[in-house]
């Protein structure tokens, strides 16, 4: 037990942790009204969506590389899944399949450019970004889709207790990911990418499968949060997925993650949107004055990055 | 190609498709282009506003939307409009400051334009700016929520992007309808830089969960947070929050005829793109604007006029079009003798 202990304390997001349960002990006590059911209802609900978006960023993150169409890919999907449903009357599930099609055929295409021409990822989704945001103004004119189906509009405000019936997806998706790295030989290969990339393909690993891989994997988890947003919000959006970027990248370095690729935390990342959310949710439950929450949202999440990274480096020393 | 440089060869080209089209069947030259900032679904009225005034005045006029809110993509599409052959230009400022260099280089090429929905900074070669005086609309909007709770209680202002030069507008107004009771409303909270819908919902609703049971009122003052708030007091049943919206998105004007918002306050981007054209084709045809028209100064601009702003509650939600159908009409009757000098 005592070793358990131990390894859990050497665990790289276990500084995390406790950050995040000094935090939620200090809101609690500061604003009763934190531990209410419908706060914590609105955490989970920005958890479910947020989670998604870090975990998307995540995946090409260990592959060493940047996805900055996240949120392109988010909106546009968000409001082909959204229009389908309006305008042609598909049923839900078609609606989420087409939306996922999508979603992979974008990530496909910033997989194989990116692989094939050799040009940073950063540049690529740099334009793919405009692509798809282009597509998504293009076909809605900044108009949203307002008839989305009663049963989406219901399953985006369900919940039991404080429990949004909206998190099952993220938490499959979390578990799914975290398989993937940590029980899958795809997983290792995509981190092996990430480590030394010339390593990889003298170790037999076809590199460009799995860049092109997990872009597409990224695309479908910013799918999937652009499908939920929809859901939440009750209307198909065109802004959908314009705020994804800062904490796309946000939470996976608070996460403990290595921008230069190789190593990733799933639950580190978890851990990280948990931060950023409650930190949000404080700074209004709080009623911080509007013109100082970026500063200190800035502040407080860079706060967080240096504590785990002392302590990644104090915990080095002791080894 | 940089505006600087770009706009003397663009002009050029323009002239030559302007001659091209001179020939045409058109009573007037004139070809207005209505350009916003970037997508947003307020200037979506522009497009029904620029069709109504091709067909009233004889002229062409197109809204044209730039892909994104940037500057740079806003002056390179002026550009490309003017290449094209359009002779005048309503703009929506992508910024305050920095648009007016290419209204300049404009005016310097003879092409008029006017700062349509929002101001550019004096000094300007705008002719004017006609747009919603927004500390007007959000102080009478707050004035609104008042009378709805009786004339005291606690009100939160949900508003929008920080860097907005309005939005500081807002924020005083609201406060100063609410200082005007005595101390009978409290403004308990403002929470700003909620224009895209995830962090509107995220905020909005850790409000309400902190603080819903101590609020009476929310007033909102830009389209989302109206949009967000209105769908997070329908999921909450919440009819005891007496809130008032602005705009006119589907989700509030519903949300209205169902209960849930107590009213919004419109602003007039038809009339803003309708008259703005119909007075396009006047500057184009001769007239000049006057010196000593009843301009309205603000912060920004001495040549400011109101579009117009007015509330709508559930009495007239159903017909909502007509509140600013009214406001526009007045102004067209003597928008003309009042600012404009016509040979």
């Amino acid at each position: 037990m005592t070793d358990r202990l131990r390894a859990l304390a050497l665990a790289d997001w276990f500084g995390l942790l406790v950050v995040v349960l000094v935090a939620g002990a200090l809101l609690a006590f500061l604003q009763p009204a934190f531990l209410s059911t419908y706060n914590i209802y609105v955490l989970l609900l920005s958890f479910s969506l947020w989670v998604l978006v870090a975990l998307a960023q995540m995946v090409i993150i260990a592959i060493g590389q940047m996805n900055l169409s996240v949120g392109a890919i988010g909106g546009l999907v968000a409001i082909t899944f959204a229009g389908t449903m309006e305008v042609w009357g598909l049923p839900i599930p078609l609606a989420v399949l087409l939306g996922l099609v999508l979603a992979a055929l974008c990530g496909l295409f910033n997989g194989v450019v990116t692989h094939v021409s050799g040009i940073s990822a950063f540049i690529i989704t740099l334009a793919t970004l405009s692509i798809f945001k282009g597509i998504n103004i293009g076909i809605t004119e900044a108009q949203p889709f307002y008839a989305i189906p009663d049963a989406v509009k219901a399953f985006g405000a369900a919940r039991l207790g404080g429990v949004p019936y909206m998190l099952v997806v993220p938490a499959l998706a979390i578990v799914g990911v975290w398989l993937l790295f940590n029980r899958m030989v795809l997983g290792r290969q995509i981190l092996a990418v990430g480590a030394n990339r010339h390593a990889a393909e003298l170790s037999g690993i076809r590199v460009g499968r799995v860049v092109v891989i997990a872009h597409v994997l990224s695309a479908v988890l910013a799918a999937t949060a652009g499908m939920l947003a929809v859901a939440r919000l009750q209307l198909g959006q065109p802004t959908i997925g314009d705020d994804w970027l800062i904490l796309s990248f946000a939470a996976p370095v608070i996460g403990g993650a290595i921008l230069a690729g190789g190593h990733v935390s799933v639950i580190g990342t978890c851990l990280g949107v948990v931060i950023v959310t409650l930190i949000n949710n404080a700074l209004v439950l709080l009623g911080i004055d509007p013109f100082f929450v970026q500063l200190l949202l800035g502040a407080l999440i860079l706060a967080a990055v240096m504590l785990n990274r002392w302590r990644e480096r104090r915990r080095e020393a002791l080894a | 190609m940089s505006v600087r440089w770009g706009l003397p060869v663009v002009a050029v080209m323009g002239l030559v498709a302007q001659g091209l089209v001179a020939g045409g069947a058109l009573a007037s030259d004139t070809r207005v282009a209505l350009v916003p900032g970037g997508p947003h679904p307020y200037f979506a009225a522009w497009a029904d506003a620029a069709a109504a005034a091709a067909a009233d005045f004889d002229i062409e006029a197109e809204y044209r939307v730039p892909s994104a809110w940037e500057l740079s993509r806003q002056n390179e599409m002026i550009e490309s409009l003017v290449a094209q052959g359009f002779n005048a230009m309503l703009v929506f400022p992508g910024d305050a400051v920095g648009t007016n260099s290419t209204l300049q280089e404009l005016a310097d090429f003879g092409v008029p334009s006017a700062a349509l929905a929002g101001c550019t900074v004096d000094p300007s070669a705008a002719s004017f700016c006609l747009g919603t005086d927004v500390a007007r609309s959000a102080y009478l909007g707050t004035q609104e929520l008042i009378e709805a709770l009786g004339g005291s209680g606690k009100i939160a202002h949900f508003t929008g992007f920080l860097v907005d030069p309005n939005t500081q507008l807002r924020i005083e107004a609201v406060q100063r309808a609410a200082d005007e009771t005595g101390g009978a409303v409290e403004v308990i909270q403002v929470i700003a830089d909620i224009d895209a819908p995830e962090p509107a919902d995220e905020k909005i609703n850790a409000f309400l969960a902190a603080r819903g049971a101590e609020v009476d009122g929310i007033v909102t003052t830009a389209w989302v947070p109206a949009v967000v708030a209105a769908t997070s007091l329908r999921n909450l049943g919440d009819q005891r929050i007496k809130m008032v919206g602005i705009d006119h998105d589907e989700v509030v004007l519903q949300a209205i005829a169902d209960g849930f918002v107590h009213g919004t306050m419109l602003q007039n981007p038809y009339g803003q793109g309708y008259i703005g054209s119909y007075a396009m084709d006047l500057i184009r045809q001769g007239c000049a604007v006057k010196d000593d028209a009843p301009w309205l100064e603000t912060a920004q601009t001495a040549r400011f006029i109101d579009s117009g702003t007015a509330f709508v509650d559930a009495a007239q939600v159903a017909d909502y079009q007509a509140a600013m159908v009214a406001v526009t009409e007045e102004i067209m009757a003597t928008f003309k003798d009042d600012y404009l000098a016509c040979n």
